[in-house]
């Protein structure tokens, strides 16, 4: 489904995706992790084209990502991006944020368009809040209405980009809960995050990155419980510590 | 003091202070409205990212950011007739009003574009809005309730700053004050009367930008 040949990106002399080959089959959790600054988030910004590539190729459902002939926007539709800083649009409603893509890309009536919304924020158990503004939410509310924003595209694809980094503690365990329940319909997801819980309970692949190169892959117990590479074994070290 | 103040004077020299009233208003009212456009524009211009458009904007307004008004109103004043063009002294005056506060209002409305979170964009972005989707829904609406107080108050400065105008003989307010003065010899009437209307235009846009403040700040609260 997502298909990584050869990438290579640099940003300036910074050499931020290193020759990068992996493929992410239909259905598949993969749990990306890896220090700060290695490239995660680089990674899966590619995958959308919010970020562009030097060389190498990435194919998402058979179309060519970084072609210039692509249609984005149609790629885009397909794949739904979670922020870490929620990024919600706070001068619309809960339901007008949720409802914006789909009018305007989608060209989805409004009314049919409500009603898609209001089940996707039924989803993220957050119907009760269509009609207040994003301020009014707590973080984990603001990421639950971004999650339910990119689901009402019903995209194939989710990327995750440290969906609980920005968050209070007692509210990650909201997120991760809406996050299992998307794994448990089936949808295709990469997610960059330390929640080793999550990572053990629902991921297929752990992904560990390291300056800009996929140092390690495995099932999340062989990685957090047997890691081949020193550098993985002080990176799991230190998220354990921390 | 104010016992030598001669009010019958001023009533006297009303019609004229009226008129001069009338000519303030009217240029105020075009030249803000070209400014808005020529702000416009040059924003449009200095962010589009595009070579040949953003060099010549910011020179633009750097040119006129860094230069006193009134050598700008002289300038053309006196330089459009070098160019062979016979430009009235009224539209000189505008067209230098219009440059003036158009390039400080390019300015307000980037600040108002820029205000608006990158990461929203992005949102839209990935979503698939293409940018003029951005603009339309996420930018144009936060960034107007940034944008709105200072526009007003460049307005204000507009007002104040065609009193130069009286210099290249634009029969505005602050010339009828001097008409006045060189007729009767009575420049503390006749300034106290020019001071009174500006004052009065002032709070009248004052009371406007209040207004819209409050009118914008509380939406955006909510
Ligand atoms: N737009 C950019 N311009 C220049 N350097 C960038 C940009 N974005 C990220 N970087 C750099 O690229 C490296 C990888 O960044 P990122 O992918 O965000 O890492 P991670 O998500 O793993 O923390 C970092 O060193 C970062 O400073
Ligand atoms: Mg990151």
């Amino acid at each position: 489904m997502i298909e990584f040949k050869n990438v290579n990106k640099w940003f300036g002399k910074l050499h931020v995706l290193n020759n990068i080959n992996l493929k992410i089959p239909k259905g598949e959790v993969l749990v990306i992790c890896g220090p700060s600054g290695s490239g995660k988030s680089t990674l899966i910004r590619c995958i959308n084209r919010l970020e562009k590539i030097q060389n190498g190729e990435i194919i998402v459902n058979n179309t060519p990502v970084h072609d210039k002939l692509t249609n984005l926007t149609k790629l885009r539709a397909e794949i739904g991006f979670v922020f870490q800083q929620f990024h919600l649009y706070p001068h619309m409603t809960v339901l007008q944020n949720v409802m914006l893509a789909p009018v305007n890309v989608k060209k989805i009536a409004k009314a049919e368009a409500k009603k898609i919304a209001m089940e996707k924020l039924e989803q993220v158990g957050l119907t009760e809040k269509h009609g207040v503004h994003p301020a009014q939410l707590s973080g984990g509310q603001q990421q639950r209405v971004a999650i339910a924003r990119g689901l009402a595209m019903s995209p194939e694809i989710m990327l995750f980009d440290e969906p609980t980094s920005a968050l209070d503690p007692e509210m990650i365990g909201e997120v991760l809960d809406v996050m299992v329940n998307l794994v448990s319909e089936g949808m295709t997801m990469c997610v960059v995050t330390h929640e080793m819980g999550f990572a053990r309970k629902v991921a297929n692949r752990v992904l560990f990155m390291d300056e800009g190169a996929i140092v390690e892959t495995g099932t999340p117990n062989e990685f957090f419980d047997n890691p081949k590479t020193d550098r993985a074994a002080t990176f799991i070290s230190m998220i354990l510590t921390h | 003091m104010l016992v030598d103040f001669n009010f019958r004077i001023i009533f006297e020299y009303l019609p004229l202070f009226l008129t001069g009233l009338r000519s303030t208003f009217f240029i105020s009212l075009v030249s803000i409205s070209l400014a808005l456009v020529t702000g416009v524009i040059a924003c449009a211009c200095r962010i589009s990212g595009i070579k040949i458009l953003k060099y010549p904007a910011i020179a633009f307004i750097e040119i006129i950011r860094s230069t006193p008004l009134l050598v700008q109103i002289y300038f053309l004043y006196f330089g459009l007739p070098t160019l062979g063009l016979r430009v009235p002294e009224i539209q000189t005056g505008i067209i230098a009003l219009m440059l003036n506060s158009g390039a400080y209002i390019a300015e307000i409305i980037r600040a108002g574009i820029t205000s608006v979170d990158q990461g929203q964009l992005e949102a839209g972005t990935a979503s698939g809005l293409n940018y003029i989707q951005r603009m339309r829904f996420i930018i144009l609406p936060q960034a107007l309730g940034v944008t709105v107080p200072p526009l007003l108050g460049q307005s204000i400065v507009l007002v104040k700053d065609s009193a130069l105008l009286s210099l290249i003989s634009v029969m505005e307010l602050t010339r009828c004050g001097q008409t006045m003065t060189s007729e009767r010899f009575m420049p503390a009437e006749a300034f106290f009367t020019v001071a009174f209307f500006y004052m009065c235009i002032y709070f009248c846009l004052k009371a406007l930008a209040d207004w819209s403040q409050r009118k914008l700040i509380f939406r955006e609260a909510y």
